[in-house]
């Protein structure tokens, strides 16, 4: 792929987001917490879903490099919106292994607003729902 | 037996204040639904069911089309084409929105930014001079959220424009509205009763409603000076909603609301949005106050809580 296309791939991408989350914004609140501008990327194992309104929250286990964990906590969409977008509460299990991207919480804490998140399988979540990896 | 006088007329006065209070409380008496009365249900064009915002150009399938968001893959030029073809026009439903998010404002505002696309008519909201630099003030030191932060719902008309379905129950006199985001119920009676004279004010203010040929008619007055007809403005209580729901196609509602406020509003704002019906849907609970993380305090400083669910929680 041409970096002409990539470039205008991640445009469309960016665009789609963009209109994607408008409608997030409006269910509950804004982004202030999370750095919009700003993406990283994590990858660690789940210790907790909560699959409750007005938002889930992913909790997963990042290893600190000294033998212990980090916790890092992910707002996403609320469970009404994700059932309706082929999320169960059970599409993720404690103990999954996932790396997931996000806008990091301009706090600097650990975590953020959950955009993407990849499984093991390949498999990779958005919060308008899952598809197989490619 | 003889009673005496006196008790006797003690007993009516009695009996007269409470009826009177009753009345006046309720202010309209239900009747009671004859069989016929059920059955013109059937006439009536069929609002019942589940809808949510989306038209033409259906947000049901634009919300299928955000996998185009993920950001690598070949299905993103695909899917993003039609959003992107879409988002001048769905912009003005959808786009509009995340900016008034941060802004407590409402779908008006929504459609303001976005006058010019589908549902917008005749350009943006006008306010009155004095509200004008009222909205701009307060947008040039906008708080970093807004109350819905804290589950405080939006009241009208921003809860008819949430990512989020509703339902339409037509029952005799009645057309009740369950609003999921926020777990909000309005009811619109259709059973003649005229508007209170001076009514309370409330979030989605009172509302009655008739049938005009196939299009439901609602009028609302009494809002609540807690919500927001613009950025940083109140309506004032001479506030006056009308919207106007017709089926569009089976499974398409149209509303067309118009806005008159004589204080706030240079004049009458009118806009219009589009339901899409989804049969396989069915309105789930949202209890805001459940897992909130969010918050905004009266400085309008926003924050976050980042504390660790109970590894033991059976949440």
């Amino acid at each position: 792929m041409t970096n002409l296309n990539r470039a205008l791939l991640s445009s469309i991408a960016a665009l789609a987001l963009l209109a994607a989350t408008a409608g997030i914004a409006a269910a509950h609140h804004s982004f202030v917490a999370f750095n919009m501008n700003e993406e990283k990327t994590v990858t660690g194992t789940v210790n907790k879903v909560e699959w409750t309104n007005p938002h889930i929250w992913i909790w997963i286990d990042v290893p600190d490099g000294k033998g212990g964990n980090a916790n890092y906590g992910f707002e996403g969409m609320s469970p009404n919106f994700l059932e309706r977008r082929n999320w169960t509460r059970a599409t993720l299990k404690v103990g999954d292994k996932i790396t997931v991207s996000y806008r990091p919480l301009r706090s600097g804490e650990n975590g953020g607003m959950f955009m993407t998140g990849k499984m093991e399988t390949g498999k990779i979540l958005t919060m308008q729902g899952g598809r197989e990896g490619e | 037996m003889t009673i005496p006088k006196k008790l006797l007329l003690s007993a009516t006065a009695i009996l007269f204040a409470v009826s009177i209070g009753s009345i006046s409380a309720q202010q309209y008496v239900t009747k009671k639904p004859a069989a016929s009365d059920w059955s013109a249900l059937a006439n009536l064009p069929d609002f019942n069911g589940v809808w949510e915002r989306g038209g033409a150009a259906p947000r049901g399938n634009a919300g299928q089309a955000p996998n185009a968001a993920a950001p690598r893959g070949g299905a993103a030029p695909a899917a993003g084409a039609p959003r992107g073809g879409a988002a001048p026009a769905a912009g003005a439903a959808r786009g509009g929105a995340p900016a008034t998010g941060g802004q407590a404002a409402t779908a008006p505002a929504a459609a303001q930014r976005g006058a010019g696309g589908r549902g917008g008519r005749g350009g943006g909201m006008q306010l009155n001079p004095e509200y004008e630099a009222k909205s701009r003030a307060y947008q040039a030191s906008a708080p970093e959220d807004n109350t819905t932060a804290n589950c405080l719902p939006p009241g009208m008309p921003g809860i008819m424009t949430q990512p989020y379905p509703m339902e339409f129950l037509l029952t005799p006199g009645k057309v009740t509205i369950v609003i999921e985001a926020y777990t909000q119920v309005r009811h619109i009676y259709t059973d003649g009763r005229k508007l209170p004279e001076d009514p309370d004010p409330k979030f989605f203010g009172t509302s009655v409603g008739h049938w005009e040929g196939d299009t439901l008619v609602a009028e609302s007055i009494g809002f609540s000076p807690s919500i927001r007809l613009a950025p940083g403005v109140a309506p004032s209580d001479k506030m006056r909603i009308v919207e106007r729901f017709r089926l569009a196609d089976p499974d398409n509602m149209t509303i067309e609301t118009t806005i008159t406020d004589p204080v706030v509003l240079a004049a009458p704002y009118t806009t219009s949005s589009n339901l899409r019906r989804h049969r396989e849907w069915t309105i789930e609970e949202y209890i805001c106050e459940e897992n909130n993380r969010n918050s905004v305090d009266s400085s309008g400083k926003a924050g976050i809580d980042l504390t660790p669910p109970g590894t033991n929680s059976s949440k």
